[in-house]
Formats: C-alpha cells, structure tokens, sequence
C-alpha cells in the first residue's frame, strides 16, 4: 500500500510540473499574439499621437494638407 | 617647443615626439556599434538599388516629428525554384511617421498590404539604450521581432539581443587600441535548433577602413575602404561562406559630389551597379538606379524622386 501511494506521488509531481509549463507557455503565446495585434494597429496611431503633443505643438490641419 | 625640435633633428624621430605619441591606453575611443563594423563597405557598395518608379514625399512638421508619403510602381521579384527570376508588376503606396528626439527615435512605415516596419530606440541613461525592430504581417507566423539592450562603457559596447523564434544573442566590442577594436557575438536560434559564435576585427584610421568577419555559421566577410580624396573614396569587399562554398567579391566607388553621390560597383558574379543622388534643387532629389546582372541575364533599371523639406 505504502509502495502504490509513493508510486503514485512519485509519477504525479512531474506531470504537475508539466502541466505548469504549458500554462505558462500558453499564456505567453496569448499574450504574445494579443501584443502583436496592438503594435500592429497602434503603433502609428501612437508615434503620431506623440508627434502632434510635442512642442512647437503642430495644428491638426498641418497632418492633412500636402504642404 | 616645435623650434628647438626642428634644429636638434637627427635622423631619428626626438625624444620629446615620440611622448607626445605615446599612446594612452586608459583613454580609448569608444568603438562602433558590432552590427555596424562594415558600415562604410556597406554604404558605398550596396546602396539600394530598385526597379521601377519610386516617389517619397517626406513632410516635417516639427523639427521633431514628421510623415512620409511613398510610391511605387514596378516589378517585383517573387522567389522562385528555377533559374529564372519571375517578375510581378506590382503598385504600392507607404505611409509613415516618424519621430526623432535626442532620447527617443520612433519610426513606422505601412504598406497597402497591410505589412508594419517599425523601429524604436529609448536612451535610458547616457550609457544604457533600448532598441526595437518589428516587422508584422497579416499572414500568421511571418512576423518578425526583436529587441536590443545596448550598454555602452567607456572603450566598450556590449550588446544583449532577444527575438521571436526563441533568437538570443549577445556581442561585444572593445577598443584595443586608438585604431583598432576587437570583437565577437555569439547567438541561439532555438526555432531553427541553431547556434553560433563569431569574430570580428576593425581598423580604421582618417584614411582607411579595413574589417573581418569570421562566423562558424561559415562565413567570412573581409571589407576595405580606401579614402582617395574628400570627394572618393573605394571600396573592396570579399565574402566566403566555407560550408556553401560560396565566394563573392566586389569593388566599387563612391563620389560624394557638392550636388550629387555616385556609387558603382562591379562583383565577381557578373553583377555591375550603379546609383545616382542629385540633389536638383533646395528640397527636391532625384535617384537613377541601375543593376546589371550579366550572368543571370536580369536587367534592373529605376528612376525615383525624392521631395522632403
């Protein structure tokens, strides 16, 4: 009986293991492709957005018209 | 002091010169970025040569912050398995931002097809700087990234690098001398199970530039530019790649004109360039491109205008 429970222990701690390291890494791989998404469409948006607050702060019109 | 070593010259060099060169070895130039050890070979003889029409119009509204507008209208060249080279006209217009401050460099481009390049550098401190590189695609798994850490001592650079694809890798670079600085970088792909370490070499003095580049992914890369005069400048560059062994080699010019930059350049592939920067007036650039690839029989032409305040 002692033997089956330590058997069973023994095979136990490193599948928990394993299991935690997929979690991580599924984690990882969500937030991964999440962040990817928000550079994608954001990352101009944001340059420009910076752009336009520093200073000598240009006018709005200035970021349409080709002159 | 110059007058009494000018009379008491021997045939040898006087006591008092020689000193005065001594070299201080506490007080070292720091060296060049490792990624940018071939820096002058690479801007005189690859310049980016193109095929088609190509129009930029670049915008600053700041002194700081500015956009750009681009155009292009030509073939593309879709890689293929047979010798020949199969060309698609293609049409496509860029956007960009980009904004430039003493601490924080930001740089984006987007194409019609929806593919984003950018570029993104943050100076912590004087010594310590962040940089980043992205380019995303809409296709999946196609997208590449990678972010540098720079710390930069006072005769060293060291270099730590993380990319996707499990890509980590690590240079340094050390002065050894007012001329000469000395190098390597080592780096682990894990997606491609691959691994590598290399060395690199840089001597340069007001007139010449001579690098090596030795790898144990089996390349090795030999450049030398000569500075002729203020306005030439020639440039040699050798490529060999033990394990494929693959050679190339090429010379070309480089004429930095008050109006105009000519670079040529001819290879041992069979392959003559050559690109023209006019400068036509305050503002407006015009480029002329041309690449003859003889023993491909594949002949690129470009002409393109640049228009930027």
């Amino acid at each position: 009986m002692a033997n089956r429970a330590r058997g069973r222990t023994g095979k136990g701690a490193p599948a928990e293991e394993a299991s935690a390291m997929k979690k991580v890494k599924e984690w990882s791989n969500w937030t991964l492709k999440k962040a990817k998404v928000v550079v994608h469409y954001g990352f101009i948006p944001m340059v420009i957005i910076i752009g336009m607050n520093s200073d000598p702060k240009p006018q709005l019109y200035q970021l349409l018209t080709p002159v | 002091m110059a007058a009494t070593t000018v009379k008491a010259e021997p045939l040898g060099q006087p006591p008092e010169e020689k000193v005065a060169e001594r070299v201080d070895y506490l007080n070292l130039p720091c060296p060049i970025p490792y990624e940018e050890i071939h820096r002058e070979a690479l801007m005189s003889l690859k310049p980016d040569v193109f095929e088609g029409f190509r129009f930029e119009f670049n915008k600053g509204l700041n002194p700081q912050f500015g956009l750009s507008h681009s155009v292009y209208m030509g073939l593309a060249e879709i890689p293929s398995q047979s010798s020949e080279t199969i060309k698609i006209p293609t049409a496509q217009y860029e956007f960009g931002a980009n904004f430039m401050d003493p601490k924080l460099l930001l740089l984006g481009r987007v194409l019609t097809d929806g593919r984003l390049n950018a570029r993104a550098k943050w100076d912590f401190t004087d010594n310590f700087s962040l940089k980043a590189n992205a380019l995303l695609t809409n296709e999946p798994h196609m997208s590449h990234g990678m972010f540098n850490f720079d710390y930069k001592g006072t005769d060293y650079r060291a270099q730590f690098q993380l990319g996707n694809g499990a890509l980590f890798g690590a240079n340094y670079i050390q002065s050894v001398s007012p001329h000469l600085s000395l190098g390597g970088e080592v780096f682990w792909a894990g997606q491609h199970r691959k691994s590598g370490i290399g060395y690199a070499a840089r001597y340069n003095t007001n007139k010449m530039v001579a690098t090596g580049q030795v790898a144990s992914t089996g390349m090795v890369a030999l450049s030398y530019v000569q500075k002729v005069s203020e306005k030439v400048s020639l440039a040699s560059d050798f490529m060999y790649n033990y394990m494929s062994r693959d050679v190339t080699a090429s010379v070309g010019y480089d004429y930095i004109l008050r109006q105009a930059r000519l670079r040529g350049k001819i290879d041992s592939n069979g392959c003559v360039s050559a690109f023209l920067e006019e400068r036509l007036n305050m503002g407006l650039n015009f480029n002329l491109s041309a690449e003859l690839d003889h023993s491909k029989k594949d002949y690129k032409f470009g002409f393109g205008l640049t228009v930027g305040q």
